[in-house]
């Protein structure tokens, strides 16, 4: 930026940016590895001019005027190159000599970044850092009251149910009549929620399920991931890794027509379907992949042509009613395989849920509801709805589950949370906090970006630039450049690990209430929290 | 036995609390009582803490029903045998006492034994074992159990051996019972007969070797004869049906048990899902991962060196079209000469119009502007251009051009007719070329020499000119049949007299600047101009230089005169007056509406003046006034083309340039070709770099100095700059016979990170994303 040219209303500088660069001139060597891995193209090399004036000692001769360039690594201030604190630039550095910095206070780029009247879009998420999920504290520790465990050495069953369960006088008569008895799957409570292959770059997405599937087969741990709304890749289909695997399907149906012409060769069910009318990071705006993400392999997988947009309407077209989206796709789901897996649907959390709730209670082969909270993540977003739009899921999921209790169905209809799980890195906690709260699973996308592939977005706002495909990660670009930086194995390590984590830190949370084999579903008498109002609209206890 | 003290935990048929119990029987051994006999009824703790015998052993016997933690904090000296079965926590916290039970014995036993043996002669139930220690001051503890064990056997064992012999067990398909030594962590755990698993996080199974098998038999034998079963030695002395758990070391247990990521890639994803994965069936799989800062292919962004592929802003900015930023090069080269001549290729007048009378619109769009710098003073270059030698002309075509008007304009087109090889005739109603530029601009702003120095040079090239012509419709349907083309070059000559009362006492500002210039005029004192333009600023200079001393320009609008017009005027005294009206002209003067007056000599009137185009056909269309010509000058007429101030007022060097455009649209007309396009795009003037150049250099005197601060916008000045600074070394200059020379990247090298870009200091390279993969 030169002090001298011309301004406009948008000319920035430095100060006005989220995000600065502070260069390190005696540190740098001038290798241009910074620049060249910048996503944003933020950074380039800059002639500088010293002027050195030498008066002599004495003032005897007039002094000396002298100028010399030097060169150095600048940053840029257009809004579109504006640096957007990956780090990468670090990352990459063999000096230490370069490393973003967050602007000590709002910056003046949120007022630009709106070029030819299109407000700004993002990928991420809420750039809110708080939420009541770290609030919660586990205040019931019985070392006399309950068998006390070891968390470390005892054996736990930690799995929960996908499914409607039946009462079980009902079950017992449908057993003995040879009655229809809707299916049900003993998962493990931490679902990775839908990321479409599409949203997710192909290395991102088979290093996910690979490692979803040793974490099956090698491990012993029944975890599932949903597809996201992006179709499936036919050979997943055919395999029976199909049965660690929830199909979504969204409003815009893309790559169904392919799950369909697989039916009649699939080798296993899918662990179940899952409908997605909302998603709580963006909630009444649907997904859009761009063109220019829609290569050959997306067009092949989703069943469309190359390089088309790919808009998903924010609602299903053909729906008029609540009970008619219920009744309609659940049946339409549940036929395609038979009745033999189980469908539900997954909503954006909202002051509403609890009349879709009312319906699925109703509807007798409704296997669950997934609740997503507007800590939700997303790959692509209107900024104002990701920052301002849904609704926290706390209080969304704990009102459902008190009312399923209110008509005795608790144990019959589970709840699934989802949405800022883990956005603090305390994903067990929070996870064991909403099941506390009553969620029967919870679903998590962002901690399995970060934890299993190095996700470097944050809640406040760094890269959060999946929408553009440049993720410097390989996470969310069809690029191969970028995707290849990404090895499937390693992120289905990662995953692994991620898993066996936090099957520890769960078994460390529920240990001392002496559970082992059944989950703490809806235990609120465990939870507490130092703020009145909040243990007062949650049911549980204050405590100072 | 000799001296066999009784005891009794029932006294006059009620059941005594395990403290009196426990008194008696400390009593007793502090009294020195060795053996005693107790008949026991569920008292807890029976047996432990007998350190008051010292060194001496203790020998307990009991019959009857014993309490939990039978021997419990045990003292090596101690000795128990229960004649029955025991209850829970037998030799809890053992410290050395040697337990042995006849019959079975509960939950818990042996739990945090730390030293001393435990013999059972039955089974045990959950959680035996647990949480023992091995303390390396003492023996370890040991366990011996003939049937099997319950539940969570070794649970947290961290030492001590535990012997199951599985005889006659409870559960004859498990006799380690559900989940054994889980979290044992030291140890060993013998066992004979079925068992479903143990943890295999905490403990392995290994050999048996001899010296374990021997201290396992020779124990054996021992224990059995404990527990009175001596019979049984040669059933349970079989090694075959012995195994050995042995708790994992902390380094195995880091090891990871399971397959590897890279082996269930292969062997159990690919080997379902086929080769290369998911996606193997639909695009080629590459597995090896790219790095971030990649060569070659796997760059995302390239540098292309994009020489001459724009023009620079002072080339792009000049209505002339000359590439001003080529000629300082040349400078730069040494080719001083070549630069001077080089202009003729673009204008007749280098010297009188870049020199002196242009604005230079060159130097106003200079890049150096934009940091605040001089910008290249072309007219040190334009004054040079006096000398500049008349390139060899072409032999005519036989083609013929007819130019009406012989200003600026009209000699521009002839002038680059001539230069394409093509014959023009100029037909002018004055009895001298030059039009405006020699018959009206003051002296003072050019000095006459120069004019006419150039005006000569022009003379050879076009030495057929038809002077005092003045053509009418008919004259010129007639050239039109004579020629190829007409080019009309007429300027604008009528002037714009306003109709105000006494008008005829004015002097139109043409008839005043030319009766000025040929020095036939005398204002007198008093001098007022209506209208104070550039042409009114003229004026009142000529005016001044004429002896007029009160000069005032008047204007019913701020004036919109500027530069060195505006400045001459001022420097000559002139007043401005405005927004003011007239209201009448008389021979005194002006009289304005607000009722001044302002005494006058000589009253000029200078508010512009019209084209005259009653001699054009009606075929050529006009617009208020001035011909309509499209983008080539072609009028509405295909045959006539109309340049200059007939067309719109405008500078001399538009004049200039549209002759140089009309010419060359009327070539390629002739030669059957489209007219080209028009110039290359300009730079962004924010890829050229300022900071190469001293900013305290305000003016220019030569033009050596001139050339070495160009920075020559859009042409590599092939300075080297960029080889230089790649951190790769991936730039090579590249110049091949009779070509331009090239700057090249080599691809396998470069990293793509455009310092070559910010380094350039004309803005030739640039950086574009890569080709589209995959």
């Amino acid at each position: 930026m030169q002090a001298d040219t011309i301004i406009t209303p948008s000319t920035l500088c430095v100060k006005d940016l989220p995000w600065q660069i502070a260069w390190d001139k005696d540190k740098c060597t001038l290798c241009g590895r910074c620049a060249a891995a910048c996503p944003m193209l933020a950074l380039e090399l800059a002639v500088y001019r010293k002027r050195v004036i030498q008066p002599p000692m004495g003032l005897e001769k007039a002094p000396e005027n002298n100028f010399e360039s030097f060169y150095g690594v600048r940053q840029k201030t257009n809004p579109d190159n504006a640096c957007v604190g990956c780090g990468m630039c670090n990352l990459v550095c063999p000096n230490d000599a370069i490393i973003p910095m967050h602007s000590d206070e709002a910056d003046k780029l949120r007022f630009h970044n709106n070029k030819g009247g299109i407000p700004r879009r993002r990928g991420g998420r809420r750039n809110d850092p708080e939420g009541v999920l770290d609030r919660i504290k586990f205040t019931r520790i019985s070392m006399l009251t309950d068998p006390a465990l070891d968390a470390g050495r005892h054996d736990f069953q930690l799995s929960t149910l996908l499914g409607r369960v039946l009462p079980p006088e009902e079950n017992l008569k449908l057993q003995r009549e040879q009655g229809w008895i809707p299916p049900v799957r003993e998962i493990y409570p931490l679902i990775i929620g839908g990321m479409s292959f599409g949203a997710l770059s192909p290395t991102m997405w088979e290093g996910l399920q690979m490692g979803v599937t040793y974490l099956n087969e090698e491990v012993g741990m029944p975890v599932v991931i949903s597809t996201g709304e992006g179709g499936c890749p036919p050979r997943l289909l055919r395999s029976r890794f199909l049965k660690y695997v929830i199909l979504q399907i969204a409003s815009g149906y893309f790559g169904w027509d392919e799950i369909i012409h697989a039916l009649p060769e699939m080798k296993v069910d899918p662990c179940a379907v899952e409908i997605k009318y909302g998603q709580g990071a963006k909630p009444g705006d649907g997904g859009l992949l761009m063109w220019h993400k829609v290569n050959k392999l997306i067009a092949a997988i989703r069943g469309v042509p190359q390089g088309v947009s790919l808009p998903s309407p924010p609602t299903h077209q053909t729906k008029y009613s609540i009970e008619e989206a219920v009744a309609k796709m659940i049946q339409s789901m549940s036929m395609a395989w038979g009745f033999r897996v189980p469908v539900y649907p997954k909503i954006s959390a909202t002051s509403t849920s609890g009349a879709v709730l009312n319906n699925l209670a109703r509807n007798s082969i409704a296997a669950g509801l997934a609740i997503d909270g507007e800590d939700g993540g997303t790959g692509a977003a209107y900024n104002v709805s990701m920052d301002h739009m849904g609704h926290p899921i706390a209080s969304n999921i704990r009102d459902c589950y008190l009312n399923l209790v209110k008509i005795g169905k608790q144990n019959e209809l589970p709840l699934f949370a989802g949405g800022g799980v883990g956005k603090r890195g305390n994903l067990a906690a929070n996870a064991a906090a909403l099941i506390m709260l009553g969620a029967s699973g919870v679903q998590t996308g962002k901690y399995v970006m970060q934890a299993a592939a190095g996700c470097l977005g944050s809640e406040t706002d760094r890269c959060n630039i999946c929408n553009i495909g440049r993720c410097p990660k390989g996470i969310t670009s069809q690029d191969p450049r970028l995707y290849r930086r990404l090895d499937p194995e390693q992120v289905a390590q990662r995953l692994v690990d991620m898993y066996l984590a936090f099957d520890t830190e769960l078994k460390k949370i529920v240990a001392p209430l002496g559970r082992s084999t059944s989950l703490p579903i809806g235990m609120s008498d465990a939870l507490g929290i130092n703020d009145y109002n909040i243990a007062q609209r949650l049911s549980i206890d204050y405590v100072v | 036995m000799k001296n066999v003290y009784k005891l009794s935990g029932i006294d006059k048929g009620h059941r005594i609390e395990s403290r009196v119990l426990e008194e008696q029987i400390q009593h007793a051994v502090a009294s020195g009582e060795r053996n005693l006999e107790i008949d026991a009824a569920g008292q807890h703790g029976l047996g432990g803490r007998l350190w008051s015998a010292g060194d001496e052993p203790v020998n307990i016997t009991i019959t009857g029903s014993p309490g939990q933690r039978l021997g419990s904090m045990g003292f090596p000296n101690t000795r128990i045998t229960v004649k029955g079965p025991a209850s829970d926590d037998t030799g809890w916290l053992n410290a050395g006492a040697e337990i042995a039970v006849l019959g079975h014995a509960t939950n818990g036993t042996a739990n945090a034994m730390a030293q001393g043996k435990v013999f059972i002669g039955g089974n045990i139930g959950s959680r035996g074992m647990t949480m023992t220690k091995a303390n390396p001051r003492f023996a370890p503890p040991e366990l011996w159990v003939l049937g099997s064990v319950g539940d969570y056997f070794a649970e947290f064992m961290a030492g001590g051996v535990a012997v199951v012999c599985g005889y006659d067990p409870q559960n004859p398909d498990n006799v380690l019972g559900y989940r054994p030594c889980v979290g044992m962590v030291r140890g060993q755990v013998f066992v004979r007969g079925p068992f479903k698993g143990f943890s295999q996080a905490d403990a392995s199974l290994v050999p048996i070797d001899e010296e374990t098998q021997e201290w396992l038999f020779t124990n054996l034998k021992n224990f059995l004869e404990k527990i009175e079963k001596p019979e049984l030695y040669d059933e349970l002395a079989r090694i075959e049906d012995w195994q050995l758990i042995l708790a994992k070391t902390p380094m195995q247990k880091s090891a990871t048990p399971r397959m590897s990521m890279q082996d269930f890639a292969k062997n159990v994803w690919e080997s379902e899902l086929g080769a290369g994965g998911l996606v193997g069936d639909l695009v080629k799989v590459e597995r090896e991962t790219i790095p971030v800062v990649a060569t070659g292919e796997f760059r995302r962004f390239v540098p292309v060196w994009e020489d001459q592929v724009y023009a620079s802003p002072c080339q792009s900015s000049c209505p002339s079209g000359i590439p001003v930023q080529q000629r300082w090069a040349m400078i730069r080269e040494g080719r001083v000469d070549e630069a001077v001549d080089m202009a003729l290729n673009f204008t007749p007048f280098p010297a009188t119009v870049c020199g002196y009378l242009c604005p230079n619109l060159c130097m106003q769009a200079c890049t150096r502007n934009l940091s605040g710098m001089a910008p290249i003073d072309v007219k040190v270059l334009g004054k040079a251009s006096i000398n500049a030698g008349l390139p060899e002309l072409p032999p005519l075509s036989g083609k013929k051009v007819a130019v009406i008007g012989g200003g600026v304009a009209g000699i521009s087109v002839a002038w680059q007719l001539r230069m394409a090889g093509h014959e023009a005739v100029i037909y002018d109603m004055e009895k001298k070329l030059g039009g405006k530029m020699s018959s009206v601009i003051p002296n003072t702003r050019i000095p006459k020499e120069v004019i006419d120095k150039e005006l000569e040079r022009m003379a050879e090239a076009l030495p057929h000119v038809q002077l005092e012509k003045k053509l009418d419709q008919a004259g010129v349907a007639k050239l039109q049949e004579e020629h190829e083309f007409v080019v009309v070059a007429a300027g604008a000559g009528k002037p714009k007299m306003p109709p105000l009362p006494g008008i005829e006492n004015a002097a139109t500002a043409l008839d005043f600047l030319g009766k000025a210039k040929a020095g036939d005029v005398k204002p007198g004192k008093s001098v007022v101009i209506i209208g104070a333009g550039n042409v009114g600023c003229d004026v009142a200079t000529e005016a001044h230089r004429l002896g007029a001393t009160e000069i005032t320009l008047i204007d019913v609008q701020k004036p919109a005169s500027f530069g060195e017009e505006r400045k001459a005027a001022e420097e000559a005294g002139a007043t401005f007056l405005w927004p003011v009206f007239t209201k009448e002209i008389t021979d005194k003067g002006v009289a304005l509406t607000n009722g001044d007056f302002l005494d006058a000599d000589t009253v000029v009137v200078a508010i512009g003046d019209a084209p005259d185009t009653a001699f054009l056909p009606e075929t050529v269309k006009t617009v208020r006034g001035f011909v309509e010509v499209d983008e080539n000058f072609q009028t509405t007429d295909s045959k006539f083309f109309a340049i200059g101030d007939i067309v719109m007022p405008g500078l001399l060097t538009d004049a200039i340039g549209a002759g140089r455009r009309a010419a060359m649209a009327i070539t390629a007309i002739m030669e059957g070709k489209r007219p080209e396009a028009l110039e290359k795009p300009q730079i962004d003037k924010t890829r050229v770099s300022m900071a190469y150049f001293n900013p305290r250099v305000r003016e220019f005197e030569k033009v050596d100095a001139c050339a070495m601060d160009c920075s020559s916008c859009g042409t590599c000045r092939d300075c080297g700059i960029c080889e230089a600074i790649c951190p790769q070394a991936a730039i090579s200059r590249v110049e091949e016979p009779g070509k331009r020379f090239e700057m090249v990247v080599d691809p396998e090298k470069c990293i793509g990170c455009g310092f070559c870009a910010g380094a350039c200091p004309c803005g030739i390279w640039t950086l574009v994303e890569n080709d589209p993969m995959g």
